[in-house]
């Protein structure tokens, strides 16, 4: 049976990938999965900047996000580990610490819902829903699962080599997630696999995209030799292309890239592919479907491989 | 500075002299406040140097993690907040996962960066994000290129966010008020612009 969540976007999808947000509600509708946008939403609000100068307005803000899915009642999914740093964990600490789910509640009462005709502000922050990253959608049977993933392939990306960047915000810190290892997890590699590319291992995967903290903000060299290294172990794996599931890393990487080139003078040319965009790729969407064409690194050495 | 001890015998005096580290500048509310903000055990810390050791930041700068650490336990509170370092930190947290004492040293960069920008000390680039979702709910706004890619896929030009609804923009306004975040973020950046003209 198909199940319904609020779609969360965040910024970077929808105003930089956009085919990772089309990709997102058309391939998941096709595993069951039905995405209603969440309207009004913000920000979800970033969590290196917002986190460093004050974390109640952060809090405050992504409950404000939270309870927009509340009114829906529906569990939140989104697609960008920063997104979920923010949502998934304000959701979780609002719920089990009652001081802070009050201190929220106490600025939300002045926050007045602009869906409620009545004007009456009702932004309370309940604790009814839950929060998912589309990704732990796809992989957990109950929802979805990897066989229900490569069955929906219509075009295996057999003979491909990929390597996955599993972020950093999604698993960590393991104390307070659910995933478990967080030294060498596989479960992506599964997910890739189910699409019939070869899913690679390489050094030092589990290694920041270096953008987080605000450092690619305050630092871009610094970010950007963070990037490099990842390129280096990617590269020295052979790798076709790498794969993540936060549309900021790919920022990092994409962008990234040609900012390494500028700053370093080296050019890798490595094609970065959200999960999304690979996934639609496999259900046979065309590189224009996906807008492929606003990657920063073209995409081709690796679409010529599939298509 | 040591303190001496007194000891009628020289050589006793010099075997035995005092070693302790004393600072002038330690504030013992500071480690009180970095632990509550952050809510880790940050007084726990062993020193192992686990967590610079896991650090991605480390190997290509001169931030230490771990000398974060120890500057909270000895409760060196300008010496933290004013070392530019402090903002070198990813957020990676694989210290976090790491530490065999179970302190989250992320969060405790975090509450002192809290503590930095109350006292005005932030990069501007943390500031112009707060402006910029001031000014329309997102962090990266959209533009004209990315809105003629949307509507090529089938998608509405603007996302069905604050974009759309600007009508939601008064209330995330009303919440960044409330925390006085943006006016603090106008002042900031408008005394870096001034200095860097
Ligand atoms: S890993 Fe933990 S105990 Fe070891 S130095 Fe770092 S914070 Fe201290
Ligand atoms: S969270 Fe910050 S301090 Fe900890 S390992 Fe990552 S970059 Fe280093």
């Amino acid at each position: 049976m198909a199940k319904d969540y609020a779609l969360f976007l965040g910024c970077i999808a929808p105003n930089r990938y956009p085919g990772c947000e089309s990709a997102g509600i058309s391939c998941s509708k096709k595993v069951g999965i039905n995405l209603h946008p969440l309207k009004g939403a913000s920000c979800c609000p970033a969590p290196g900047a917002f986190g460093s100068i004050d974390l109640n307005v952060f809090m405050a803000m992504a409950a404000r996000n939270i309870v927009l899915a509340e009114k829906m009642g529906m569990d939140i999914a989104l697609e960008c580990n920063g997104c979920y740093k923010s949502i998934w964990e304000v959701n979780h600490k609002l719920k089990h610490n009652d001081d802070l789910r009050d201190a929220v509640n106490e600025v939300l009462k002045t926050v007045k819902d602009p869906s409620d005709p009545s004007g009456k502000s009702d932004m309370e922050f309940k604790g009814t829903i839950d929060v998912w990253h589309l990704i732990e959608l796809y992989y957990d049977p109950k929802v979805c699962g990897v066989e229900k993933i490569r069955d929906s392939v219509t075009r295996p990306l057999t003979g491909t080599r990929i390597g996955v960047h599993y972020g950093c915000h999604l698993l960590k810190p393991k104390k307070e997630r659910h995933f478990g290892d967080t030294e060498n997890p596989m479960w992506i590699e599964e997910l890739v696999a189910a699409l019939g590319a070869e899913p690679v291992q390489y050094r030092k995967k589990m290694q920041c995209c270096g953008a987080g903290g605000g450092v690619r903000g305050y630092d871009l060299v610094h970010s950007l030799d963070i990037t490099n290294e990842k390129m280096i172990n990617l590269h020295e794996a052979k790798v076709d292309a790498v794969t993540e599931v936060c549309p900021f890393c790919q920022l990092e990487f994409d962008r990234g890239q040609i900012e390494i080139q500028e700053k370093f003078g080296k050019f890798w040319g490595l094609p970065v592919l959200h999960y999304n965009e690979l996934l639609g790729l496999a259900q046979g969407m065309s590189p224009t479907d996906l807008a492929l064409d606003l990657h920063a690194v073209p995409v081709d050495p690796f679409l010529k491989k599939i298509l | 500075m040591a303190r001496t001890k007194g000891y009628p015998d020289p050589k006793l005096e010099t075997k035995l002299r005092d070693r302790y580290l004393y600072r002038t500048d330690s504030n013992p509310d500071f480690s009180k406040k970095v632990k509550d903000l952050s809510r880790t055990v940050s007084h726990m810390c062993f020193q192992c140097g686990t967590c610079t050791g896991s650090c991605p930041s480390a190997p290509r700068s001169s931030y230490r993690i771990r000398l974060f650490m120890r500057r909270n336990v000895l409760g060196l509170e300008e010496e933290s907040l004013t070392d530019p370092d402090l903002w070198l930190c990813t957020t990676c947290y694989s210290c976090t996962d790491r530490c065999p004492r179970d302190i989250a040293p992320t969060d405790v960069i975090m509450s002192m960066r809290n503590f930095a920008y109350q006292r005005g000390i932030v990069p501007v680039n943390f500031l112009k994000t707060v402006q910029a979702i001031y000014q329309s709910g997102h962090g990266v706004p959209n533009n004209d290129v990315n809105r003629a890619a949307r509507v090529r896929l089938g998608l509405a030009k603007d996302p069905p966010t604050t974009h759309s609804h600007p009508e939601y923009l008064p209330g995330i306004r009303q919440i960044l008020d409330h925390y006085k975040v943006k006016a603090q973020a106008d002042k900031i950046v408008a005394e870096s612009e001034k200095k860097g003209a």
